[in-house]
């Protein structure tokens, strides 16, 4: 090689050296672990949904932990808001200000989800609802601290309204519990259901008191009315009475409940829940029946004895948003994790799921189904499974955007 | 007057030494206090059975909450408008209770309350129904912890003397008198009912008082506030201080408050540990905390009311 | 609104009513003779529906299982409020009314927590034998057929009782100590042996109310707060101590609320609220004579 031709290479390797050299990241290591304050409720009738909901987070944090977030691990601690706002209110402020946690998650009940993003918003602390489904959480009370990785009232109306509709009904009676869930889920399924068929008509409405145990004089009457179909707005609290008084007293009016066909939901009700009953979820474990929710669901039930639910599945996406969140932010800096996880996409069970950078709204499909006998379990599980995209249930950001100026 | 003079001092302190949390848990506590003094007023200077106390709590909050967001009105008209709504209640539900003694003048007290919770739990445009209303706006000195403690603490200082000088005075004197002997009041002239209306009247004034400063700290309000499980906690406060000391009730919030928080963190049972802590008071320490301590250390030298007559005669 | 809707709604009250009697009955024999505030008697009513359920899921799927857990429960609760009575209540009765009801709200906190301590927190549902599953149509409304079992125990309980207050030594001795305590003891009558049977027998009802029910609805934390309520109220309107008041009661709460569903559906849950401020205001002292 000629002297000019060896200064040539030697310069190229040189150059390549350092550009690659530049191109590498240091190897970035968090000096403290990242903390998680959980505030659910663990009493009372919606106790199940939580606790199926921390396995899920659990499950998936066994994992995350195995390699850690850049050497730090997540630790997370949980707190009982027994169903109260009020409490669950308390509990943020002492998660936040005494435990100083980095990130809050959990919450059922969509009043207490309401009072916390009010708080999160105050002290520019990110908070995930996993569970709690109005949607004015990410929608007219949306803001920068708060994310949805559940569906939405508005979601879950629109999938069950074009589906019902499709079959035909057109006088309707609404019953539901009256609380912030209750309502926004009868609010939303209702106007759906004007828009896809017009000539539906309300014979009328029943609301009760959340939890209320004895609900044989409600749906009696509902059905002394006579409707074509009947939709209830049940939550945590009044999904299981209302299945079981359904079976108990015969009811024989076509019914839609959001998440009748959950697993969290008629697992424990085993046989004395009604067959029958058309139902929307965004997760089923044997549905679709792919290799990586077969995994999941195997690891879950290794784990827990018991296969997961919708709210399983959100707890364990929850986590992976996280982990993913600071990973790519590559700080601890809460301001870096919230525009981080704007457009984020993680692998899931059931595929890539986008946490959707307009509302903070995790792009879920939704499923709907009717409720029946399966020979494989002691339970019933849905049926006549048909799977609509998140993109075509949820608000589009300009409806997110109008809700959030008219509220404020 | 000493130890006054040293809480005062701990009190003005406290933003500047304890952990932020620790200062927004004192600021409860302080309004919880109020609340369970003005019960006190009642309860123990007064001997009504005032079972849905937490009402006047509730319409306080909710006036001044309603008034800032779905009316418009500035903090301090809200602040102002919260007691003397509660006044009103009172002064309504009052005139129908004090017909009625002991069991009885609870029982329609908690009644009438309860209607008042349903309609809060039911007109949702305006209360926000079950949700209550969150994020209410205050004005920027507020808005910070030590800034709402601050106010906590002044209101409820102020508040404290007022009620204090309220049992001192002829009226709150007449007031136990009644307590302990009510045909006796009534033989030497004393018009009972009205009275212990005035009495229900004033107490539910501050109680008010206490529902605007809650707003003040938490900026929300729920329905909770007007539900009877949170009266009850409020007579157990009285009952555990001592119900024939003024201090007790503040004692007693302290002990539930802190109870509830601190305990909280460490278990999940710690209505466990409070019931536990209730039995035994009752049975070591039956007039209470502050009860116990007053007569350890007679510090005051008003007669102690004669225990057979003060809960009507029994067996 | 048909006259029969009327009528369907009311049978499916009356049934809850029963409910509310078989409760309300141990809180007014309480009250009346005791003069003890009892705020533990709804969690008492809770233990029964636990107990129940877990007697019934011991002898699993045995057709008479269900009787069996109906016949232990109110034993168990009898017998944990024997146990706090004589150790612990027996030594207060002279304290004031307000020591009593901190009490009780004590042992009432106590007895909640070892409930989520023992059963855990998550709801648990009693199934009723198969004669009893399903409905039957009563004036065109379906009443699940366990509802029948309550519409026949609530008189029975009354019947019960009005033998127990009447007929029996123990009964008849109790009705005095309710009117005048000091004249039973001088008439050398043991007052404490009297008082704890009276205490067992209202534990017991309570206990009794719960297991009836733990077929019908979720067995869960939680489920002693409106029932506790509601029977104090009822107790209230009844009059203190009055047996046939706290029937009266409870028929005027639970058909109230039924039928107040077909008339004004957005507040019936206000109906036992407003109903007992109407008696008071009109009756203070209750409807049917009170013991005090």
């Amino acid at each position: 090689m000629t002297d000019r031709r060896w200064w040539v290479l030697v310069a190229a390797v040189v150059a390549v050296s350092a550009v690659a050299g530049a191109g590498a990241a240091p190897a970035l290591r968090f000096d403290r672990n990242i903390k998680v304050g959980v505030v659910d409720t663990y009493s009372g009738p919606p106790a199940v949904f939580a606790t199926d909901a921390l396995n899920g987070f659990k499950l998936a944090l066994q994992e995350i932990n195995r390699d850690g977030v850049h050497g730090a691990r997540i630790e997370f601690v949980t707190r009982d808001e027994k169903f109260s706002p009020e409490i669950g209110l308390s509990m943020a402020r002492e998660l936040v200000l005494q435990e100083r946690v980095d990130v809050l998650v959990g919450i059922l009940n969509s009043a207490t989800a309401l009072a916390i993003s009010a708080f999160a918003r105050e002290q520019r602390v990110p908070a995930f609802v996993w569970i709690a489904k109005s949607e004015d959480i990410t929608g007219a009370k949306g803001h920068r601290y708060v994310f949805s990785t559940t569906e939405n009232t508005a979601m879950a109306g629109k999938a069950l309204a074009e589906a019902v509709a499709k079959k035909g009904f057109t006088r309707f009676w609404l019953g539901a519990e009256d609380y912030e869930y209750g309502h926004r889920i009868t609010n939303s399924f209702w106007r759906f259901m004007k828009r896809a068929r017009p000539e539906a008509t309300l014979l009328g409405q029943t609301w009760w008191r959340t939890g209320e145990p004895d609900l044989v004089p409600y749906l009696t009457q509902i059905q002394q009315a006579r409707p074509q179909a009947v939709f209830f707005g049940t939550g945590g609290a009044g999904m299981a009475n209302v299945l079981r008084t359904m079976k108990v007293i015969g009811f024989n009016v076509p019914t839609a409940i959001h998440t009748a066909i959950d697993v969290t939901v008629l697992r424990p009700l085993g046989a004395a829940a009604p067959e029958g009953v058309f139902g929307t979820t965004d997760y089923l474990f044997y549905y679709p029946d792919t290799p990586a929710n077969r995994k999941f669901v195997q690891d879950f039930q290794a784990a827990y004895g018991a296969p997961p639910g919708f709210p399983a599945f959100h707890g364990y996406i929850t986590a992976y948003f996280i982990a993913e969140g600071f990973r790519k932010a590559r700080s601890l800096d809460r301001e870096r994790f919230v525009d981080a996880l704007e457009g984020l996409r993680i692998p899931t069970p059931v595929g890539e799921v986008e946490m959707r950078a307009c509302d903070h709204q995790a792009v879920l499909p939704m499923i709907f189904g009717v409720t029946r006998r399966d020979p494989r379990f002691p339970f019933l599980v849905g049926g006549d499974l048909v799977t609509l995209p998140g993109r075509d249930v949820m608000p589009t950001c300009e409806d997110i955007e109008t809700a959030r100026r008219r509220a404020r | 007057m000493v130890v006054g003079f040293l809480v005062a001092a701990g009190l003005a302190a406290a933003p500047a030494v304890l952990p932020l949390f620790f200062v927004y848990l004192l600021a409860l506590i302080l309004v919880t206090g109020l609340l369970a003094t003005s019960l006190n007023l009642v309860l123990g200077y007064g001997g009504l059975y005032q079972f849905h106390h937490g009402v006047f709590y509730g319409i306080g909050a909710y006036t001044a909450a309603v008034g800032i967001t779905r009316l418009g009105w500035p903090a301090w008209l809200a602040f102002l408008a919260g007691p003397v709504a509660a006044a009103a209640a009172a002064m309504a539900i009052g005139f129908f209770c004090v017909r009625l003694s002991r069991l009885y003048f609870g029982m329609l007290q908690l009644s009438l309350g309860s209607l008042v919770w349903i309609v809060a739990l039911r007109w949702y445009p305006v209360t926000g129904g079950d949700n209550g209303i969150h994020g209410i706006p205050l004005p920027a000195v507020l808005q910070t912890i030590p800034g709402a403690y601050a106010l906590v603490a002044c209101v409820v200082a102020a508040s404290l003397a007022v009620l204090w000088a309220v049992v001192r005075s002829p009226f709150g004197l007449t007031l136990q008198a009644i307590r302990d002997n009510p045909q006796r009041a009534q033989v030497m002239g004393v018009d009972v009912r009205i009275h212990q209306l005035a009495a229900m009247v004033l107490a539910a004034f501050f109680a008010g008082v206490a529902g605007v400063l809650y707003v003040a700290l938490e900026r929300s309000v729920f329905p909770n506030m007007l539900f009877w499980v949170l009266s009850l906690e409020i007579l157990v406060m009285c009952l555990l201080g001592g119900w024939f000391t003024f201090s007790g009730a503040m004692v007693g919030a302290a002990v539930l408050v802190g109870l509830r928080t601190l305990v909280g963190r460490y278990t999940e049972y710690w209505t466990l540990v409070l019931g536990v802590l209730l039995i035994l008071l009752i049975f070591f320490l039956p007039e209470g905390i502050m009860g116990h301590l007053q007569r350890r250390w007679i510090w005051t030298r008003a007669p102690s009311p004669r225990p057979a007559a003060a809960g009507g005669t029994r067996g | 609104m048909d006259a029969g809707a009327v009528l369907g709604q009311l049978v499916v009250g009356l049934s809850r009513a029963m409910i509310l009697f078989i409760v309300s009955a141990g809180l007014t024999l309480v009250l009346g003779v005791l003069r003890v505030p009892n705020v533990f008697h709804g969690s008492l009513y809770m233990v029964g529906a636990f107990v129940a359920w877990s007697v019934a899921e011991a002898l699993g799927g045995h057709p008479s299982g269900l009787w069996l857990a109906l016949a232990a429960a109110p034993l168990v609760t009898a017998g944990v409020g024997l146990v706090l009575e004589r150790l612990l209540l027996s030594r207060l009765y002279h304290r004031e009314h307000l020591m009593l009801i901190l009490f009780t709200f004590g042992v009432m906190l106590v007895l909640n927590d070892l409930v989520k301590m023992l059963w855990g927190p998550t709801y648990r549902s009693l199934v009723p034998p198969p004669s009893l599953q399903g409905a039957v149509t009563v004036f065109g409304v379906a009443l699940p057929r366990f509802n029948l079992v309550l519409l026949v125990a609530g008189p029975l309980v009354a019947v019960g009782l009005w033998l127990f207050a009447h007929r029996t030594r123990a009964g008849k001795v109790s009705r005095a100590a309710a009117t005048d305590r000091d004249m039973v003891a001088a008439l050398g009558v043991d007052v404490s042996r009297v008082f704890a049977l009276a205490f067992a027998v209202g534990c017991f009802l309570a206990g009794l109310g719960g297991a009836l029910v733990a077929p019908t609805t979720s067995i869960t934390l939680g489920m002693d707060h409106s029932l506790l309520i509601d029977s104090f109220l009822i107790v209230i309107v009844g009059g203190l101590g009055n047996l046939w008041g706290a029937l009266v009661g409870s028929l005027l709460f639970g058909v109230t609320q039924s039928v107040g569903l077909l008339v004004w559906p957005q507040f019936a849950i206000a109906f036992p609220y407003a109903v007992t401020a109407a008696v008071l205001l009109v009756r203070p002292t209750g409807l049917l004579r009170s013991a005090w």
